[in-house]
Parts: structure tokens; C-alpha cells; sequence
């Protein structure tokens, strides 16, 4: 019987990706082996530290060192003036209203000049051609020009130079990429998705374009889900944790509690999980 | 995944028990395919005793779905538990059934 392939997916979540650590470590204690990891967005991260064969407590240590409101605090002023000054100051599609570099500092000290390629469990991250609207798989190269890429959030970061592409955050192709995972043959795909929140209230331009936001990202989120349900050849498992409390897009102080919630959706679905990866295997292409 | 089916005047009755997955899937299609032999199609999935749904579930729910409709009927769902909601919600199943708080609704739904 062959083994069956099986991958994980990390969808765009920003802070809320820590729960894949509670999926990690549910998926270690049962000695489950990851054959690929799929990672967007923020999700990048995080497969990108599980695909180095980081524990779960590294990954936790260096999320909450990393992901922090200090890495979009550094304004870019004069980006920011060519917003209304367009033809004077050369407004053009390498905008963005933050600098990267602290960003860039962080993902340095994490990753260093590690190359995709080069890592214990296959990686693929996801970032999205800004000329063409395509997803863009990224699955070679240095992981901080993946991640760079994966994490440009239109006008906070720049969007980012890689393969001959100009991207920015992946989750504007694919907020939960399974697609890869099926293209690349994973029998068993374990995907872990997650919702962006709607607005309390909306009293701001800001609350106002983000209410718009989570409108198409979970829509997005949805109907790319929906397609790739329906044609995977095998299994994808959906892990969307709930959170009863309100999670900000930087609130490291919350991961413990968001790695909780991440256990706890797992264990959920940890008896249906276990029965797929034990099943006879089936390849793409066979009957 | 155990299956039962019944006869609630001229609407079909298929209740599902346990899980559906990929080794479970393939019953359920050929039983709801079955009982659209000669008859009219108008099917219900009673959900009230279906634990999980996976992908392939979802496949063989849609299968079903869509020969009710080719044949002039539908295939409704009744009594879906929370956790199956949550994956038909999200993907987008909820948008393309009709889903009734219990089968005697979903019955009654095809005389209206």
C-alpha cells in the first residue's frame, strides 16, 4: 500500500496563522508526516519555519518576535505625498506608504539566507502577479524574498521583485492556496483557513476599506475552496478555527491563546483526518 | 458511515449516519443514483445523525445533486449539524442547496 501524500495549507490570517502551531504540534504527537507545506500571506511564515523543522515553541518565539506593529511604523512620506501629488512625485506601482526595512530586518534574523529549495520539507509560498492578477507559487529562491512577496499588503509594503514577477500578498489570488497542493499531487490536503473579520462599526475611511476587504477576501476564500473541493482527486480537510474574542491584525501578546484555538479545531477534526491518511492511497491519474 | 433509505410519499429519504469521506463517498453516490432509477427525483439527505463531510463528500453530494436536477427533481438537505454547516458554508454548498431544519420541512418543501 503506498503511502498516501499529504499536504498542509496555511492560509492569509496575519496574526491569526499561529494557529497552525496548535495544528503542528496536534499533527506531531500523532507522528503524522507532512510530505509538502503551503504557505500565503502571513501563512508564509509560518510554513516556512515548519518547513525548516522549527519546533512548535521556536515557531511561537519567533512569530511573536516577528509579526509586531513596529514592522509597518516607519511611514514613507514621500510615497505617501505622491499620493496626491502623483506626476510630480512618480506615482507608480512600486507604492507603498511603509518602508520594508524593519520588515526585512525581521525575516533576515529568521531566515537568514536560507533558500526554499534547500529545506527539510518541501515549501511553496503563494504571492500574487500585481500585473497579471495571477497567483504567482514560489518554489525556489531565498525564503525571505518569498515571504517579502507573500506579505506585500497593497499600500502598506511595496510590492516585491521576485522571478522576473512583481507581487504583492497572496492572498489577493487565494486567501487559502489549496490549489498548488492539488497541482502538486497531495492526496491528503489539511488546510487551515481563516476568516477575516468584519467591522464593529465603521466611523473611518480605514474601517470602511477594510469592512470592503473582508467582504471580497472571504468571498475569495470561499469560492476558490469550493472549486478545489470539488476537484481534488482526494481529500481536502478544512481547519477554520473559531475565535470566540476579537483578534487584531498584530496581537502577538494573543498568540498562546490563538495556538489554543488552533489545538482545539484540530483535535475536532483529528479522528476524520487520521481515517483519510490511513486509507489506501490513490494517485492523481489513476482510477 | 451507515446509510437508510425511506419513502415519505413521492420524496426519497436518504440518512446518512457517521462520516462521509473518501472511502465512504462512493455508497452514498450509487445509493442516492439508486433509488433515481424510475422514480421521481426528488431526494432529501437527512443530516441529523452526519458527524463529518470531507471534500470527497462534498463531490458525491454534488453528483447527487445535480443528476436530481437533470432528471427534473432536486436533492434537498435536512437537520445539518453545525460542523457540517461550517463546511458547506464554506464551500459555497449553502449557496446551491436547499438546507431545512428537519426532513419533515424538507418534504414538505416539494409540495410548495
Amino acid at each position: 500500500m503506498t503511502k498516501r501524500k499529504v499536504a498542509l495549507v496555511i492560509g492569509a490570517g496575519s496574526v491569526k496563522c499561529a494557529a497552525a502551531i496548535g495544528l503542528a504540534r496536534v499533527l506531531a504527537r500523532e507522528r503524522v508526516d507532512i510530505d509538502l507545506i503551503v504557505g500565503c500571506s502571513a501563512g508564509s511564515i509560518f510554513a516556512a519555519l515548519m518547513a525548516m523543522g522549527r519546533t512548535s515553541d521556536e515557531v511561537a518565539a519567533i512569530a511573536a518576535r516577528l509579526w509586531t506593529r513596529e514592522l509597518t511604523s516607519t511611514r514613507d512620506t514621500r510615497a505617501m505625498l505622491s499620493i496626491v501629488l502623483p506626476k510630480l512625485l512618480g506615482f507608480g506601482e512600486h507604492f507603498g506608504m511603509r518602508s520594508d526595512r524593519r520588515v526585512r530586518a525581521a525575516l533576515a534574523d529568521a531566515f537568514g539566507d536560507t533558500r526554499i529549495e534547500a529545506l527539510p520539507t518541501r515549501l511553496l509560498i503563494t504571492a500574487t502577479d500585481f500585473r497579471t492578477g495571477e497567483q504567482a507559487v514560489l518554489e525556489r529562491g531565498r525564503v525571505v524574498d518569498a515571504i517579502r512577496a507573500s506579505i506585500a499588503i497593497p499600500f502598506v509594503f511595496t510590492p516585491a521583485e521576485v522571478d522576473g514577477r512583481l507581487c504583492i500578498d497572496g492572498f489577493l489570488s487565494d486567501p487559502l492556496p489549496v490549489g498548488p497542493a492539488v497541482r502538486d499531487g497531495a492526496d491528503v490536503i489539511i488546510a487551515m483557513g481563516f476568516e477575516s473579520n468584519y467591522q464593529e462599526r465603521i466611523d473611518t475611511p480605514g474601517r470602511f476599506a477594510f469592512q470592503l476587504s473582508s467582504i471580497v477576501t472571504n468571498n475569495l476564500l470561499r469560492s476558490r475552496y469550493a472549486f478545489h473541493s470539488v476537484a481534488h482527486h482526494g481529500e481536502v480537510i478544512a481547519i477554520v478555527p473559531e475565535f470566540r474574542e476579537r483578534i487584531g491584525l498584530f496581537d502577538t501578546a494573543r498568540i498562546p491563546y490563538i495556538i489554543e484555538e488552533g489545538e482545539r479545531a484540530s483535535e475536532a477534526m483529528l479522528p476524520h483526518l487520521m481515517r483519510m491518511i490511513d486509507s489506501p492511497a490513490t494517485h492523481a491519474g489513476e482510477a | 458511515m451507515e446509510l437508510s433509505v425511506s419513502q415519505h410519499g413521492d420524496v426519497c429519504v436518504v440518512g446518512v449516519r457517521g462520516s462521509v469521506d473518501g472511502s465512504t463517498a462512493m455508497q452514498l453516490q450509487d445509493t442516492v443514483a439508486a433509488q433515481l432509477t424510475g422514480s421521481a427525483a426528488r431526494m432529501v439527505v437527512d443530516c441529523a445523525e452526519l458527524e463529518y463531510t470531507s471534500s470527497a463528500g462534498l463531490r458525491a453530494l454534488l453528483a447527487g445533486v445535480k443528476e436530481c436536477r437533470r432528471q427534473g427533481g432536486d436533492l434537498r438537505l435536512a437537520a445539518v449539524s453545525g460542523g457540517v454547516r461550517r463546511v458547506l458554508d464554506l464551500s459555497g454548498f449553502t449557496g446551491i442547496l436547499r438546507i431545512y431544519p428537519d426532513v419533515d420541512a424538507a418534504v414538505s418543501s416539494y409540495a410548495s
